[in-house]
């Protein structure tokens, strides 16, 4: 039974001895931006439905929309600052979450190819989002809101710690 | 099966007048062509012959159809019909001269294309799975599709149409030898025959079909007719029976394809493999190297409990999610229906020095030996916490759930991918936390839910450390002597 008695307070989202990586709080800046344009967009078509045919009831469903954005706005700030990375000697741990927790182990033996992606907000502020590829689908471990020096640094790691340990399919 | 003939080399490319300037390139059948676009022909043919036929019908007879036609200028468009015809069969005859193959020690090449060449290449270390597929009209004509998956991502896998049923087999022979390892001199003859069956199941016509009317898909027509029943006696008016064909068209074409492709099941397993063989009117074969299943699953849907009937399914990567409903792509269905005991023999084959104890499918988690989920995740999951757990083997994870539809995933260490754990607000609440390993693309998602915390931690630790150590040891060449 694989199960040992000072693993009773093991917790599976803080794994001993592993430093976490955070990652920069423009990321949040990005996400709150994006989320303002499409919080705004549905905003002002309500006002002007509500303006134009005099009814009330669009400002009803605009107030809610923004009462949801306002929300959204407060907790990315929070999911920005739990998203973590960490690089051990066979593997690389991501997790994400306040709510909803998720910790991803990929070993370095079984990354395929790594990806550095910027659309254009993120480049304006100065970030990129490393992606990970498996031969899995479900293993779709991403790490946003790294600048581009620290994106391409650990790429290159994560690419040639990788080739070292390629293993078959 | 008629055996391959005792030749061993394969189509000689000094038979075609004019081969291909480098050794080793062989062309596929000349009626390739043809079966391809044989739909293209049929219609053609049917057009044309309609319009003999219109004349003969008419009582004109045939000359005095073409005198008519003469002078209704409908000549030209029998003319036209001849030149396209013509031109359909001179493209038909230079994409034929186009398409080469060539199998080398590494991979196996693949040139084709008239217009846009197309060359294709997949390293033989590489290889998931090798099909032969006949479609109808091939099985009339004795013609065989082979497709090679090598799962390089997109769209890597090679198809190689048509080519004779003997031949097909040997190059499949050759193919799976050469990536097992099996060490040829270019002199020697290449690998041909079929390798030895150590063991082998069918599936009777009747548990198949007992097993398509024990679905879901039953008793959605069952539900829709007595509904129809029940509205036409409270409202008198029959036009509520229309309301029943889409379902029973809906039902009937799943039921039709699962029995089409289900047909005459059989299970080879041997050293190449597991074999397997099935379909109504087109046949396929499928053989897949033991160590290139990247996971199996043991299934009882609920019906299937009173009669004791299990489904295997495997990921093998290249064949991709189309599981059990994809009607094109191959099936990722090992036994579609069997008794436990079959399903427990092809288990215990796919993934070697499994306990051959049929309690892990069946048993409860304490007497299976598996570690279970704590009983405050009765909280979480009222129905089934009792059987979720997971077991480690020396070679495999196995992870189990479900109370009304019981499944059995297992992974091997060496196959797994990565792995992840994840966490609900109400599961934190309660200590407990999910599971799941990764594994390609296919029908199962091995997952594990609701067991304790450290215990969650302790499995994602452990498992990544096995994994590693699985894949340290493992090789890929698994009929090469070295292995034994």
């Amino acid at each position: 039974m694989p199960w040992h008695p000072d693993a009773v307070h093991a917790d599976p989202f803080d794994p001993a001895g592993v430093a976490w990586s955070p990652v920069s709080p423009r990321l949040a800046t990005a996400r709150r931006i994006t989320t303002l344009v499409t919080a705004a967009v549905p905003i002002v078509v309500l006002a002007l439905i509500a303006v134009t045919v005099d009814t009330g009831w669009p400002w009803f469903v605009a107030g809610a929309i923004g009462l949801l954005a306002a929300w959204s706005l407060w907790a990315i700030g929070r999911q920005t600052r739990s998203i973590g990375y960490a690089e051990r000697d066979e593997e690389l741990l991501v997790r994400t979450g306040i709510m909803w927790r998720r910790i991803v182990v990929v070993p370095y033996g079984r990354l395929q190819y790594v990806d550095v992606i910027a659309g254009p907000l993120d480049r304006m502020l100065g970030i990129a989002r490393v992606q990970l590829h498996t031969a899995s689908a479900g293993s779709d471990a991403a790490i946003p809101g790294l600048t581009p020096d620290d994106a391409a640094r650990l790429r290159e790691r994560l690419t040639a710690r990788g080739q070292s340990r390629l293993a078959g399919l | 099966m008629s055996e391959p003939d005792t030749s061993p080399e394969p189509t000689d490319p000094a038979e075609t007048s004019d081969g291909p300037a480098d050794p080793g390139w062989q062309r596929v059948h000349p009626l390739t062509p043809l079966l391809r676009s044989w739909q293209v022909l049929a219609i053609g043919v049917v057009f044309f012959g309609q319009d003999i036929g219109e004349s003969i019908v008419s009582g004109d007879g045939l000359g005095s159809g073409i005198a008519s036609d003469v002078a209704s200028n409908r000549l030209i468009g029998v003319l036209a019909g001849l030149a396209v015809l013509a031109a359909i069969v001179l493209w038909a005859y230079v994409s034929w001269r186009c398409t080469r193959y060539r199998v080398t020690a590494e991979a196996l090449e693949l040139h084709q294309g008239v217009i846009a060449r197309q060359h294709r290449h997949a390293p033989l270390d590489r290889l998931q799975a090798v099909d032969i597929t006949e479609p109808l009209i091939g099985r009339a004509l004795g013609l065989a599709k082979l497709t090679l998956e090598v799962a390089g991502g997109g769209n890597s896998r090679i198809e190689i149409a048509f080519l004779t049923e003997a031949h097909a087999r040997q190059l499949r022979n050759h193919l799976l030898a050469a990536a097992g390892g099996l060490q040829s001199d270019t002199d020697a003859p290449p690998q041909v025959a079929d390798s030895p069956a150590h063991r082998t199941m069918t599936v009777p016509t009747g548990r198949l079909v007992g097993s398509i009317v024990l679905t879901g898909a039953t008793v959605w027509i069952v539900g829709a007719v007595a509904a129809v029943v029940a509205s036409i006696a409270f409202t008198g008016e029959l036009g509520f029976t229309f309301g029943l064909l889409p379902v029973l068209l809906g039902a009937g074409s799943l039921m039709w394809q699962r029995f089409s492709r289900g047909f005459g099941f059989r299970i080879a397993l041997g050293t190449d493999g597991v074999r397997l063989r099935h379909g109504l009117l087109e046949q396929r074969t499928q053989t897949v190297p033991t160590g290139r299943v990247q996971a199996v699953r043991l299934h009882q849907p609920l019906l299937w409990r009173l009669t004791g009937w299990w489904l295997v399914e495997a990921n093998v990567a290249g064949y991709g999610a189309g599981g059990s409903n994809d009607g094109s792509l191959s099936t990722s269905i090992v036994l579609p229906v069997g008794t436990l005991d079959d399903a427990f023999t092809v288990l215990t084959f796919v993934v070697p020095s499994l306990p051959h104890e049929p309690a892990i499918v069946t048993g409860s988690s304490h007497e299976a030996g598996f570690v279970a989920a704590p009983r405050r995740a009765r909280w979480v999951d009222p129905v089934g916490w009792r059987r979720h757990g997971y077991r480690v083997t020396d070679h495999a994870l196995l992870l189990r759930g479900g109370r009304l539809r019981r499944h059995l995933d297992v992974v091997p260490h060496a196959r797994t991918q990565s792995c992840a754990v994840w966490q609900g607000p109400l599961q934190r609440r309660l200590g407990l936390a999910s599971f799941e390993l990764h594994s390609t693309p296919g029908p199962i998602s091995p997952r594990c839910d609701h067991l304790a915390a450290p215990v969650a931690a302790d499995l994602l630790e452990q498992q990544a450390t096995r994994a590693r150590t699985a894949r340290a040891t493992a090789t890929d060449a698994w009929l090469s002597p070295a292995r034994g």
